[in-house]
Protein backbone atom coordinates (compact mmCIF):
# COMPACT_ATOMS: atom_id res chain seq x y z
CA UNK A 1 0.00 0.00 0.00
CA UNK A 2 2.85 2.15 0.99
CA UNK A 3 5.25 0.84 -2.23
CA UNK A 4 1.62 2.25 -4.44
CA UNK A 5 1.48 5.32 -2.63
CA UNK A 6 4.92 6.12 -3.59
CA UNK A 7 4.95 4.89 -6.98
CA UNK A 8 2.17 7.05 -7.85
CA UNK A 9 4.16 10.17 -6.16
CA UNK A 10 7.25 9.38 -8.16
CA UNK A 11 5.29 9.16 -11.24
CA UNK A 12 3.16 12.27 -10.57
CA UNK A 13 6.59 14.35 -9.55
CA UNK A 14 8.67 13.08 -12.42
CA UNK A 15 5.42 14.32 -14.94
CA UNK A 16 5.38 17.53 -13.50
CA UNK A 17 9.36 17.93 -13.34
CA UNK A 18 9.22 16.87 -17.04
CA UNK A 19 6.27 19.24 -17.76
CA UNK A 20 8.23 22.24 -16.31
CA UNK A 21 11.53 22.16 -18.65
CA UNK A 22 8.96 21.32 -21.62
CA UNK A 23 7.30 24.59 -20.67
CA UNK A 24 10.04 25.69 -20.97
CA UNK A 25 11.03 24.66 -24.27
CA UNK A 26 7.52 25.69 -25.19
CA UNK A 27 8.06 29.62 -24.18
CA UNK A 28 11.73 29.56 -25.47
CA UNK A 29 9.89 28.51 -29.34
CA UNK A 30 7.32 31.05 -28.76
CA UNK A 31 9.39 33.83 -27.74
CA UNK A 32 12.02 32.95 -30.79
CA UNK A 33 9.23 33.08 -33.42
CA UNK A 34 8.03 36.79 -31.56
CA UNK A 35 11.72 37.69 -32.13
CA UNK A 36 11.75 36.82 -35.67
CA UNK A 37 8.25 38.75 -36.00
CA UNK A 38 10.36 41.51 -35.13
CA UNK A 39 13.51 41.35 -37.08
CA UNK A 40 11.00 40.58 -40.37
CA UNK A 41 9.30 43.61 -39.50
CA UNK A 42 12.80 45.97 -39.10
CA UNK A 43 13.53 44.75 -41.71
CA UNK A 44 10.75 45.47 -43.66
CA UNK A 45 10.57 48.91 -42.19
CA UNK A 46 14.35 49.69 -43.37
CA UNK A 47 12.90 48.58 -46.75
CA UNK A 48 10.41 51.25 -46.70
CA UNK A 49 12.60 53.87 -45.79
CA UNK A 50 14.68 52.88 -48.59
CA UNK A 51 12.10 52.68 -50.63
CA UNK A 52 10.64 55.83 -49.80
CA UNK A 53 14.14 57.79 -49.69
CA UNK A 54 14.56 56.52 -53.29
CA UNK A 55 11.15 58.47 -53.86
CA UNK A 56 11.90 61.26 -52.32
CA UNK A 57 15.31 61.59 -54.28
CA UNK A 58 12.65 60.91 -57.59
CA UNK A 59 10.08 63.82 -56.57
CA UNK A 60 13.06 66.43 -55.62
CA UNK A 61 14.76 65.37 -58.96
CA UNK A 62 11.19 65.95 -60.58
CA UNK A 63 10.49 69.04 -58.38
CA UNK A 64 13.82 70.43 -59.97
CA UNK A 65 13.29 69.45 -63.23
CA UNK A 66 10.04 71.23 -62.82
CA UNK A 67 11.34 74.48 -61.97
CA UNK A 68 13.86 74.02 -64.68
CA UNK A 69 11.19 73.76 -67.26
CA UNK A 70 9.41 76.40 -65.72
CA UNK A 71 12.78 78.88 -65.77
CA UNK A 72 13.37 77.74 -68.95
CA UNK A 73 10.00 78.50 -70.93
CA UNK A 74 9.14 81.94 -68.57
CA UNK A 75 12.63 83.81 -68.23
CA UNK A 76 14.96 82.68 -70.39
CA UNK A 77 12.91 82.14 -73.01
CA UNK A 78 11.51 85.13 -72.82
CA UNK A 79 14.61 87.18 -72.48
CA UNK A 80 16.20 85.18 -75.62
CA UNK A 81 13.28 85.94 -78.43
CA UNK A 82 13.44 89.30 -76.82
CA UNK A 83 17.38 89.33 -77.95
CA UNK A 84 17.16 87.79 -80.97
CA UNK A 85 13.52 90.29 -81.76
CA UNK A 86 15.85 93.24 -81.02
CA UNK A 87 19.20 92.15 -82.66
CA UNK A 88 16.64 91.65 -85.67
CA UNK A 89 15.37 94.92 -85.53
CA UNK A 90 18.96 97.15 -85.54
CA UNK A 91 19.09 98.44 -88.98
CA UNK A 92 22.83 99.29 -89.53
CA UNK A 93 21.94 102.65 -91.70
CA UNK A 94 21.38 104.31 -87.90
CA UNK A 95 24.63 104.33 -85.92
CA UNK A 96 22.82 105.64 -82.85
CA UNK A 97 19.92 103.88 -82.92
CA UNK A 98 21.42 100.86 -83.70
CA UNK A 99 24.40 101.31 -80.75
CA UNK A 100 21.31 101.32 -78.15
CA UNK A 101 19.68 98.31 -79.58
CA UNK A 102 23.14 96.37 -79.89
CA UNK A 103 23.65 97.32 -76.23
CA UNK A 104 20.14 96.50 -74.67
CA UNK A 105 20.78 93.19 -76.61
CA UNK A 106 24.48 92.82 -74.94
CA UNK A 107 22.36 93.10 -71.46
CA UNK A 108 19.41 90.89 -72.28
CA UNK A 109 22.48 87.97 -73.06
CA UNK A 110 23.80 89.24 -69.75
CA UNK A 111 20.63 88.76 -68.73
CA UNK A 112 20.30 85.25 -69.74
CA UNK A 113 23.64 84.24 -68.76
CA UNK A 114 22.99 84.98 -65.12
CA UNK A 115 19.99 83.11 -65.20
CA UNK A 116 21.36 79.92 -66.92
CA UNK A 117 24.35 80.11 -64.18
CA UNK A 118 21.19 79.97 -61.43
CA UNK A 119 19.52 77.05 -63.64
CA UNK A 120 23.25 75.20 -63.65
CA UNK A 121 23.32 75.70 -59.77
CA UNK A 122 19.74 73.97 -59.68
CA UNK A 123 20.45 71.36 -61.75
CA UNK A 124 23.51 70.34 -59.71
CA UNK A 125 20.95 69.54 -56.77
CA UNK A 126 23.12 66.41 -54.96
CA UNK A 127 25.45 69.57 -54.30
CA UNK A 128 23.00 71.81 -53.16
CA UNK A 129 22.04 68.86 -50.36
CA UNK A 130 25.71 68.96 -49.51
CA UNK A 131 26.13 71.95 -48.63
CA UNK A 132 23.65 71.50 -46.01
CA UNK A 133 19.68 71.34 -45.28
CA UNK A 134 19.51 74.95 -44.07
CA UNK A 135 21.51 76.06 -47.75
CA UNK A 136 18.92 74.41 -49.56
CA UNK A 137 16.07 75.58 -47.95
CA UNK A 138 17.84 79.31 -48.84
CA UNK A 139 17.97 77.88 -52.79
CA UNK A 140 14.26 77.25 -52.82
CA UNK A 141 13.03 80.53 -51.33
CA UNK A 142 15.10 82.25 -53.60
CA UNK A 143 13.40 80.39 -56.49
CA UNK A 144 10.12 81.16 -54.67
CA UNK A 145 10.84 84.95 -54.25
CA UNK A 146 12.03 85.39 -57.88
CA UNK A 147 7.95 84.74 -58.91
CA UNK A 148 7.47 88.24 -56.49
CA UNK A 149 4.12 87.07 -54.96
CA UNK A 150 5.25 86.02 -51.59
CA UNK A 151 7.66 87.94 -48.92
CA UNK A 152 9.46 85.27 -47.23
CA UNK A 153 11.66 85.77 -43.94
CA UNK A 154 14.02 82.68 -43.52
CA UNK A 155 15.75 82.27 -40.06
CA UNK A 156 18.35 79.50 -39.13
CA UNK A 157 18.28 79.97 -35.27
CA UNK A 158 21.24 78.03 -34.27
CA UNK A 159 23.96 76.55 -36.11
CA UNK A 160 23.79 72.86 -37.48
CA UNK A 161 25.47 69.85 -35.50
CA UNK A 162 28.50 68.79 -36.80
CA UNK A 163 27.89 65.63 -38.09
CA UNK A 164 24.77 65.34 -40.31
CA UNK A 165 22.06 62.87 -41.57
CA UNK A 166 21.59 63.55 -45.29
CA UNK A 167 18.86 61.15 -45.30
CA UNK A 168 16.88 63.03 -43.48
CA UNK A 169 18.03 65.90 -44.35
CA UNK A 170 16.76 64.99 -48.16
CA UNK A 171 13.27 64.01 -46.62
CA UNK A 172 12.90 67.03 -44.66
CA UNK A 173 14.00 69.23 -47.49
CA UNK A 174 11.29 67.13 -49.40
CA UNK A 175 8.74 67.79 -46.51
CA UNK A 176 9.28 71.10 -47.28
CA UNK A 177 9.26 71.63 -50.97
CA UNK A 178 5.49 69.72 -50.09
CA UNK A 179 4.64 72.76 -47.96
CA UNK A 180 5.78 75.34 -50.04
CA UNK A 181 3.89 73.54 -52.65
CA UNK A 182 0.41 73.45 -51.04
CA UNK A 183 1.04 77.26 -49.92
CA UNK A 184 1.82 77.87 -53.56
CA UNK A 185 -1.29 76.17 -54.93
CA UNK A 186 -4.15 76.46 -52.03
CA UNK A 187 -3.00 78.62 -49.59
CA UNK A 188 -3.28 82.07 -51.44
CA UNK A 189 -0.71 83.50 -49.13
CA UNK A 190 1.64 86.83 -49.48
CA UNK A 191 3.50 86.33 -45.85
CA UNK A 192 5.69 83.42 -45.66
CA UNK A 193 7.92 82.73 -42.27
CA UNK A 194 10.15 79.65 -41.88
CA UNK A 195 12.38 79.42 -39.14
CA UNK A 196 14.52 76.17 -38.23
CA UNK A 197 16.74 75.53 -34.92
CA UNK A 198 18.55 72.72 -34.45
CA UNK A 199 18.00 71.88 -30.59
CA UNK A 200 20.12 68.97 -28.44
CA UNK A 201 18.77 65.48 -30.79
CA UNK A 202 16.34 67.62 -32.44
CA UNK A 203 16.00 70.14 -35.32
CA UNK A 204 12.64 71.98 -35.27
CA UNK A 205 11.07 73.72 -38.06
CA UNK A 206 7.92 76.04 -38.05
CA UNK A 207 6.49 77.35 -41.55
CA UNK A 208 3.77 80.13 -40.77
CA UNK A 209 1.59 81.88 -43.66
CA UNK A 210 -0.92 84.32 -43.82
CA UNK A 211 -3.08 82.39 -46.24
CA UNK A 212 -7.37 81.39 -46.63
CA UNK A 213 -6.20 78.69 -43.78
CA UNK A 214 -8.83 75.73 -43.62
CA UNK A 215 -10.15 73.64 -40.61
CA UNK A 216 -7.34 71.83 -39.44
CA UNK A 217 -9.38 69.55 -37.18
CA UNK A 218 -12.77 69.10 -39.46
CA UNK A 219 -10.60 68.31 -42.46
CA UNK A 220 -12.34 65.13 -44.36
CA UNK A 221 -10.12 62.57 -45.23
CA UNK A 222 -10.44 63.26 -48.90
CA UNK A 223 -9.98 67.09 -48.74
CA UNK A 224 -6.51 66.08 -46.85
CA UNK A 225 -4.89 65.52 -50.06
CA UNK A 226 -1.74 63.15 -51.03
CA UNK A 227 0.20 66.15 -49.79
CA UNK A 228 -0.74 66.68 -46.08
CA UNK A 229 -1.17 62.95 -45.89
CA UNK A 230 2.30 62.93 -47.32
CA UNK A 231 4.40 64.77 -45.03
CA UNK A 232 3.01 63.22 -41.78
CA UNK A 233 4.21 60.13 -43.40
CA UNK A 234 7.26 61.01 -44.37
CA UNK A 235 7.95 62.89 -40.77
CA UNK A 236 6.76 59.55 -39.20
CA UNK A 237 9.87 57.66 -41.08
CA UNK A 238 12.00 59.21 -39.73
CA UNK A 239 10.31 59.62 -36.40
CA UNK A 240 9.25 62.75 -36.72
CA UNK A 241 5.89 64.86 -35.50
CA UNK A 242 4.00 67.19 -37.49
CA UNK A 243 1.90 69.68 -36.01
CA UNK A 244 -0.55 71.46 -37.78
CA UNK A 245 -2.40 74.33 -36.90
CA UNK A 246 -5.15 76.38 -38.93
CA UNK A 247 -8.40 77.55 -39.09
CA UNK A 248 -10.31 79.43 -42.07
CA UNK A 249 -9.17 82.80 -43.20
CA UNK A 250 -6.56 82.84 -40.37
CA UNK A 251 -3.17 81.28 -42.21
CA UNK A 252 -1.32 78.20 -41.02
CA UNK A 253 0.89 76.77 -38.80
CA UNK A 254 3.38 74.20 -39.52
CA UNK A 255 5.48 72.65 -36.84
CA UNK A 256 7.98 70.01 -37.80
CA UNK A 257 9.97 67.65 -34.97
CA UNK A 258 12.50 65.42 -36.15
CA UNK A 259 15.10 63.42 -33.66
CA UNK A 260 18.34 64.66 -35.43
CA UNK A 261 20.95 63.93 -36.38
CA UNK B 1 24.39 -12.09 -24.58
CA UNK B 2 20.88 -10.38 -24.45
CA UNK B 3 20.87 -9.05 -21.14
CA UNK B 4 23.60 -6.84 -22.71
CA UNK B 5 20.77 -5.26 -24.57
CA UNK B 6 18.33 -3.24 -22.72
CA UNK B 7 16.81 -0.22 -23.67
CA UNK B 8 19.21 1.87 -21.65
CA UNK B 9 22.24 0.53 -24.09
CA UNK B 10 19.87 0.57 -27.36
CA UNK B 11 19.32 4.09 -27.20
CA UNK B 12 23.36 4.53 -26.16
CA UNK B 13 24.22 2.90 -28.85
CA UNK B 14 22.29 4.21 -31.35
CA UNK B 15 23.09 7.27 -30.25
CA UNK B 16 27.07 6.74 -30.38
CA UNK B 17 26.84 5.85 -33.68
CA UNK B 18 24.91 8.85 -34.87
CA UNK B 19 27.59 10.35 -32.93
CA UNK B 20 30.01 8.93 -35.32
CA UNK B 21 28.51 9.59 -38.43
CA UNK B 22 27.49 13.31 -37.80
CA UNK B 23 30.24 14.42 -35.85
CA UNK B 24 33.05 12.46 -35.68
CA UNK B 25 34.71 14.91 -38.33
CA UNK B 26 33.05 18.06 -37.13
CA UNK B 27 35.27 21.48 -36.62
CA UNK B 28 34.52 22.00 -33.17
CA UNK B 29 36.34 19.88 -31.06
CA UNK B 30 33.55 19.85 -28.28
CA UNK B 31 31.10 17.97 -30.46
CA UNK B 32 33.82 16.14 -31.44
CA UNK B 33 34.65 15.35 -27.76
CA UNK B 34 30.76 14.13 -27.64
CA UNK B 35 31.75 10.78 -30.16
CA UNK B 36 34.57 10.01 -27.46
CA UNK B 37 32.15 10.33 -24.43
CA UNK B 38 29.38 8.41 -25.89
CA UNK B 39 31.63 5.73 -26.64
CA UNK B 40 32.55 5.71 -23.06
CA UNK B 41 29.05 5.66 -21.63
CA UNK B 42 27.93 3.00 -23.94
CA UNK B 43 31.28 1.04 -22.67
CA UNK B 44 30.67 1.95 -19.08
CA UNK B 45 26.97 0.69 -19.59
CA UNK B 46 27.91 -3.00 -20.96
CA UNK B 47 30.56 -3.19 -18.15
CA UNK B 48 27.99 -2.25 -15.69
CA UNK B 49 26.01 -4.99 -16.60
CA UNK B 50 28.85 -7.76 -16.63
CA UNK B 51 29.94 -6.41 -13.34
CA UNK B 52 26.16 -7.23 -11.70
CA UNK B 53 25.89 -10.12 -13.46
CA UNK B 54 29.64 -11.16 -11.67
CA UNK B 55 28.37 -9.57 -8.13
CA UNK B 56 24.69 -11.88 -8.64
CA UNK B 57 27.15 -14.88 -8.99
CA UNK B 58 29.40 -13.95 -6.23
CA UNK B 59 27.98 -11.19 -3.93
CA UNK B 60 30.11 -12.19 -1.01
CA UNK B 61 33.45 -11.45 -3.09
CA UNK B 62 32.41 -9.30 -5.79
CA UNK B 63 31.49 -5.55 -5.52
CA UNK B 64 28.64 -4.18 -6.90
CA UNK B 65 28.98 -2.06 -9.95
CA UNK B 66 28.59 1.40 -8.40
CA UNK B 67 32.24 2.13 -8.53
CA UNK B 68 31.82 2.18 -12.43
CA UNK B 69 29.64 4.59 -12.64
CA UNK B 70 31.51 6.58 -9.81
CA UNK B 71 34.35 6.85 -12.42
CA UNK B 72 31.42 7.66 -15.24
CA UNK B 73 30.47 10.70 -12.68
CA UNK B 74 33.40 12.20 -13.57
CA UNK B 75 33.95 11.41 -16.99
CA UNK B 76 30.05 13.20 -17.56
CA UNK B 77 30.90 16.40 -15.14
CA UNK B 78 33.99 17.06 -17.26
CA UNK B 79 32.75 16.29 -21.12
CA UNK B 80 29.64 18.18 -20.52
CA UNK B 81 31.70 21.46 -18.92
CA UNK B 82 33.45 21.17 -21.94
CA UNK B 83 30.72 21.37 -23.70
CA UNK B 84 28.72 23.88 -21.85
CA UNK B 85 31.54 25.64 -22.04
CA UNK B 86 31.95 25.68 -25.73
CA UNK B 87 28.30 26.77 -26.10
CA UNK B 88 28.51 29.59 -23.48
CA UNK B 89 31.69 31.03 -24.43
CA UNK B 90 29.87 32.90 -27.43
CA UNK B 91 27.96 35.36 -25.11
CA UNK B 92 30.16 35.64 -21.97
CA UNK B 93 33.58 34.68 -20.62
CA UNK B 94 32.20 31.15 -19.69
CA UNK B 95 35.70 29.84 -18.38
CA UNK B 96 35.66 31.22 -14.45
CA UNK B 97 32.22 29.81 -14.13
CA UNK B 98 33.07 26.15 -15.65
CA UNK B 99 36.03 26.32 -13.42
CA UNK B 100 34.28 26.96 -10.56
CA UNK B 101 31.41 24.17 -11.32
CA UNK B 102 34.21 21.71 -11.78
CA UNK B 103 35.63 22.75 -8.67
CA UNK B 104 32.59 22.69 -6.54
CA UNK B 105 32.12 19.24 -8.20
CA UNK B 106 35.45 17.75 -6.97
CA UNK B 107 34.77 19.10 -3.81
CA UNK B 108 31.56 17.01 -3.62
CA UNK B 109 33.32 14.10 -4.91
CA UNK B 110 36.00 14.18 -2.74
CA UNK B 111 33.31 14.70 0.08
CA UNK B 112 30.88 11.45 -0.79
CA UNK B 113 34.35 9.26 -1.29
CA UNK B 114 36.12 10.65 2.05
CA UNK B 115 32.49 9.82 3.36
CA UNK B 116 31.71 5.85 2.14
CA UNK B 117 34.17 5.94 0.16
CA UNK B 118 34.28 4.30 -3.46
CA UNK B 119 31.59 1.44 -3.87
CA UNK B 120 28.71 3.26 -2.89
CA UNK B 121 27.39 5.73 -5.23
CA UNK B 122 28.35 9.16 -5.04
CA UNK B 123 24.73 10.64 -4.35
CA UNK B 124 25.62 14.15 -3.23
CA UNK B 125 27.89 14.66 -6.24
CA UNK B 126 25.21 13.36 -8.61
CA UNK B 127 22.77 16.01 -7.38
CA UNK B 128 24.99 18.59 -7.13
CA UNK B 129 25.95 17.99 -11.32
CA UNK B 130 22.09 17.75 -11.64
CA UNK B 131 21.75 21.24 -10.54
CA UNK B 132 24.43 22.88 -11.87
CA UNK B 133 23.89 21.22 -15.80
CA UNK B 134 20.14 22.67 -14.94
CA UNK B 135 21.09 26.24 -14.50
CA UNK B 136 23.89 26.26 -16.80
CA UNK B 137 21.17 24.71 -19.40
CA UNK B 138 18.56 27.70 -18.41
CA UNK B 139 21.43 30.32 -18.48
CA UNK B 140 22.54 29.45 -22.27
CA UNK B 141 18.41 29.57 -22.96
CA UNK B 142 18.61 33.16 -21.42
CA UNK B 143 21.74 34.26 -23.41
CA UNK B 144 19.99 33.00 -26.59
CA UNK B 145 17.08 34.92 -25.98
CA UNK B 146 18.50 38.16 -25.14
CA UNK B 147 20.98 37.41 -28.33
CA UNK B 148 19.86 39.56 -31.41
CA UNK B 149 20.47 37.50 -33.68
CA UNK B 150 17.44 35.06 -34.53
CA UNK B 151 18.10 31.46 -34.75
CA UNK B 152 15.97 29.00 -36.60
CA UNK B 153 15.96 25.82 -32.74
CA UNK B 154 13.62 23.69 -35.12
CA UNK B 155 17.58 23.15 -37.05
CA UNK B 156 19.59 24.21 -33.78
CA UNK B 157 22.09 21.74 -32.68
CA UNK B 158 23.07 23.78 -29.35
CA UNK B 159 19.38 24.12 -28.83
CA UNK B 160 18.73 20.26 -28.53
CA UNK B 161 21.56 19.10 -27.37
CA UNK B 162 20.50 21.35 -23.85
CA UNK B 163 16.87 20.64 -24.40
CA UNK B 164 18.08 16.60 -23.83
CA UNK B 165 19.85 17.34 -20.96
CA UNK B 166 17.54 19.49 -19.22
CA UNK B 167 14.51 17.36 -20.05
CA UNK B 168 16.78 14.47 -18.61
CA UNK B 169 18.35 16.34 -15.20
CA UNK B 170 14.81 17.90 -14.28
CA UNK B 171 12.77 14.55 -15.11
CA UNK B 172 15.42 12.54 -12.94
CA UNK B 173 15.32 15.13 -10.29
CA UNK B 174 12.02 13.90 -8.10
CA UNK B 175 13.36 10.06 -8.64
CA UNK B 176 17.12 11.02 -7.47
CA UNK B 177 15.23 13.09 -4.67
CA UNK B 178 12.93 10.10 -3.56
CA UNK B 179 15.83 7.42 -3.50
CA UNK B 180 18.43 9.49 -1.85
CA UNK B 181 15.48 9.95 1.00
CA UNK B 182 13.44 7.29 1.46
CA UNK B 183 15.86 4.46 1.53
CA UNK B 184 13.25 2.67 4.55
CA UNK B 185 11.07 1.98 1.30
CA UNK B 186 13.55 0.45 -1.61
CA UNK B 187 11.75 -1.78 -2.16
CA UNK B 188 12.25 -3.81 -5.21
CA UNK B 189 9.04 -2.56 -6.90
CA UNK B 190 10.36 1.03 -6.59
CA UNK B 191 13.16 0.09 -7.82
CA UNK B 192 11.54 -1.27 -11.00
CA UNK B 193 9.75 1.85 -11.31
CA UNK B 194 13.19 3.96 -10.66
CA UNK B 195 14.79 1.98 -13.58
CA UNK B 196 11.64 2.66 -16.12
CA UNK B 197 11.82 6.26 -14.99
CA UNK B 198 15.15 6.01 -15.96
CA UNK B 199 14.66 4.34 -19.07
CA UNK B 200 12.21 7.01 -20.51
CA UNK B 201 14.51 9.91 -19.45
CA UNK B 202 17.33 7.98 -21.05
CA UNK B 203 14.86 7.81 -24.42
CA UNK B 204 14.25 11.11 -24.44
CA UNK B 205 17.96 12.46 -23.57
CA UNK B 206 19.59 10.04 -26.59
CA UNK B 207 16.71 11.19 -29.21
CA UNK B 208 17.59 14.45 -28.08
CA UNK B 209 20.92 14.25 -28.71
CA UNK B 210 20.71 12.41 -31.90
CA UNK B 211 18.52 14.68 -33.77
CA UNK B 212 20.57 17.24 -32.69
CA UNK B 213 23.93 15.38 -33.82
CA UNK B 214 22.07 15.04 -37.47
CA UNK B 215 21.15 19.03 -36.94
CA UNK B 216 25.16 19.62 -36.57
CA UNK B 217 25.53 17.22 -39.56
CA UNK B 218 23.16 19.37 -41.58
CA UNK B 219 24.53 22.31 -40.69
CA UNK B 220 27.98 21.60 -41.74
CA UNK B 221 26.21 20.70 -45.13
CA UNK B 222 25.02 23.38 -45.89
CA UNK B 223 27.31 25.37 -45.09
CA UNK B 224 29.84 23.39 -47.08
CA UNK B 225 27.79 23.75 -49.53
Amino acid sequence: MVNNDISGLIIITTIIFLIAPAFILLYIFVYNQRKKRHILEKAQMKQTFQSELIKTQLEVQEQTMQTIGADLHDNIGQLLSLTSLTLNSIELGNKTKAQQKIDAAIDLTGRSIKEMRLLGKLLQGDQLMALGLPEAIRHEINWMEKSGHFEISYTVTSEAPAGNNPDKDLILFRIIQEILNNIIKHAAATDINIEMEYLSEQVKLEITDDGIGFDADNLPMQQRGMGLQNIQKRAGIIGGEVTIKSNPGEGTNITICIPYP
Amino acid sequence: MLSYITISTTVEIICFFVALFCISQDKSIAWRSLVLFLFITCITELLGIHFRKLFVADMTHVHQNVWLYNILLVIQACFISFMFNHLLKKYINSKPIIISGLALLAVSYLSDISNHGFFIYNETTNTVMLVLFVLYGLYYYYRLLKDDTYINFTYSAEFWWVAGLLLFYFGSTASDVFFNNLSPYKASSLRTLSSSIFKALNIILYSCWSYSFICRKWLTMTSAA
